[in-house]
C-alpha cells in the first residue's frame, strides 16, 4: 500500500510541474523531426534559395527502416538527454530539501521509496516514447512506405530496454550524489563512456547494452530477431536489476544527514 | 500546399510547448532568474527554449 502511495505521489508531481505535458509532447518532436525533414529537404532547399538554376537535388532514397532508425537516433541523443534531466532531482532534489527525510522517517523501506519512484518515471518514459514512435510510425508509413506493426512492437520494446538502463543509472547516480546538475553530468558521462566502449570492442562484446540499436537495424534488415539481440536485452535488462539493488544499498548507507 | 500539411502538426506542436509553458511561467512563483527574461527565451527559441525552462526555468525545491 504505501508502494501505491509513493507511487501516486510521484506520478501526481509530475503531472504539477507538467511534466505529464510537455514530455510527450518533446518527444513527437524529436521523433517526428529527422523523418519528415530528409523527405522534403529537397523542397526546404528550394524555398530557402540559393541553389544555382537547374541543379537537380535528388534525397537519398530511403526505406521505411531506415526512416523509423532516423526517429530511433535523435530518441538515443536528445531523448536520453531529456529523460536524464527529468529525473535528475528524483530522489536527489529531495536529499537536498529534506523531503526524503520526511518520507523515510515513517515506516517506508528505502526499496519502496526507489523503486516506486522508478515505475513512476518509467511509465512517464514509456508513455512519451510510445506517443512520440507512433507519431513517426504513422508518416514514416505515410512517406516512406509500409512498416509492419510486428516490426514496429520489436523495434520499440527492444529499444524501451535501453531506455530503462539510462532511467536505472540516473536513479543510482541520484543515490550517490545530492546536487541534480552533477547527476546529469554523470549520468551522460557514463552514457557516452559506454557508448565510446562499445564502438571500439563491438567485435569482442556483442552483448553490450549499446549496441542494442544495432541488433536492431540488423533485426529490421533480416526480418528475425537476431540471437545478440535477446544477448544485449537479457544483460541490459540484468544490468538494471543489479543497478537499482545496487542504489537501494548506496541510499541505505549514505545517511540523509552529512 | 502537401509540404504544408505534412509539416502543420510539427508547428502546431511546437507551438503547443510554448503555450503549456507560459502557462507554467505565470504558475510559478520563483523562477532561476527573471520572469520576463523566461518569456523571451520560451518566445524567441522555438523549441529549445521551453525544454530548457521546463528542465533549469524553475525552483522546484
Amino acid at each position: 500500500m504505501q508502494w501505491i502511495t509513493i507511487f501516486k505521489k510521484e506520478l501526481l508531481e509530475d503531472w504539477r510541474n507538467f511534466k505529464w505535458v510537455w514530455v510527450p509532447l518533446v518527444f513527437i518532436i524529436i521523433c517526428i523531426m529527422d523523418p519528415l525533414s530528409t523527405y522534403y529537404l529537397p523542397q526546404i532547399l528550394d524555398a530557402v534559395g540559393g541553389v544555382p538554376e537547374g541543379t537537380v537535388i535528388e534525397g537519398p532514397e530511403l526505406g521505411p527502416t531506415e526512416a523509423i532508425m532516423f526517429s530511433l537516433t535523435e530518441v538515443s541523443m536528445l531523448g536520453v538527454l531529456v529523460i536524464v534531466a527529468i529525473s535528475m532531482a528524483v530522489i536527489a532534489g529531495e536529499r537536498k530539501s529534506g523531503v526524503a527525510e520526511l518520507v523515510l522517517v515513517k515506516p517506508v523501506s528505502y526499496f519502496t521509496y526507489i523503486s516506486a519512484k522508478w515505475a513512476a518515471k518509467l511509465l512517464l518514459v514509456f508513455t512519451a516514447y510510445l506517443i512520440g514512435m507512433l507519431t513517426s510510425w504513422y508518416y514514416v508509413n505515410l512517406l516512406f512506405g509500409d512498416l509492419s506493426a510486428s516490426q514496429f512492437i520489436g523495434l520499440f520494446l527492444f529499444y524501451f530496454i535501453w531506455l530503462i538502463f539510462v532511467v536505472t543509472l540516473t536513479f543510482l547516480y541520484n543515490t550517490v550524489v545530492k546536487i541534480p546538475g552533477l547527476v546529469l553530468t554523470l549520468s551522460l558521462i557514463t552514457i557516452m563512456a559506454m557508448s565510446a566502449i562499445n564502438q571500439i570492442f563491438s567485435f569482442r562484446m556483442p552483448w553490450f547494452p549499446n549496441s542494442i540499436s544495432e541488433h536492431i537495424t540488423t533485426m529490421l534488415a533480416e526480418g528475425a530477431i537476431p540471437n545478440d539481440l535477446w544477448g544485449a536485452a537479457g544483460i541490459t535488462l540484468g544490468l538494471s536489476v543489479i543497478l537499482l539493488v545496487a542504489s537501494n544499498f548506496i541510499l541505505k548507507t549514505k545517511e540523509m544527514a552529512d | 500546399m502537401d509540404v504544408f500539411m505534412m509539416l502543420a502538426p510539427l508547428i502546431i506542436i511546437q507551438f503547443l510547448l510554448m503555450i503549456v509553458a507560459i502557462i507554467a511561467l505565470l504558475k510559478t512563483e520563483q523562477t532561476n532568474g527573471p520572469k520576463p527574461m523566461w518569456a523571451a527565451i520560451i518566445i524567441l527559441i522555438s523549441f529549445i527554449g521551453p525544454i530548457l525552462f521546463f528542465i533549469v526555468g524553475r525552483r522546484q525545491y
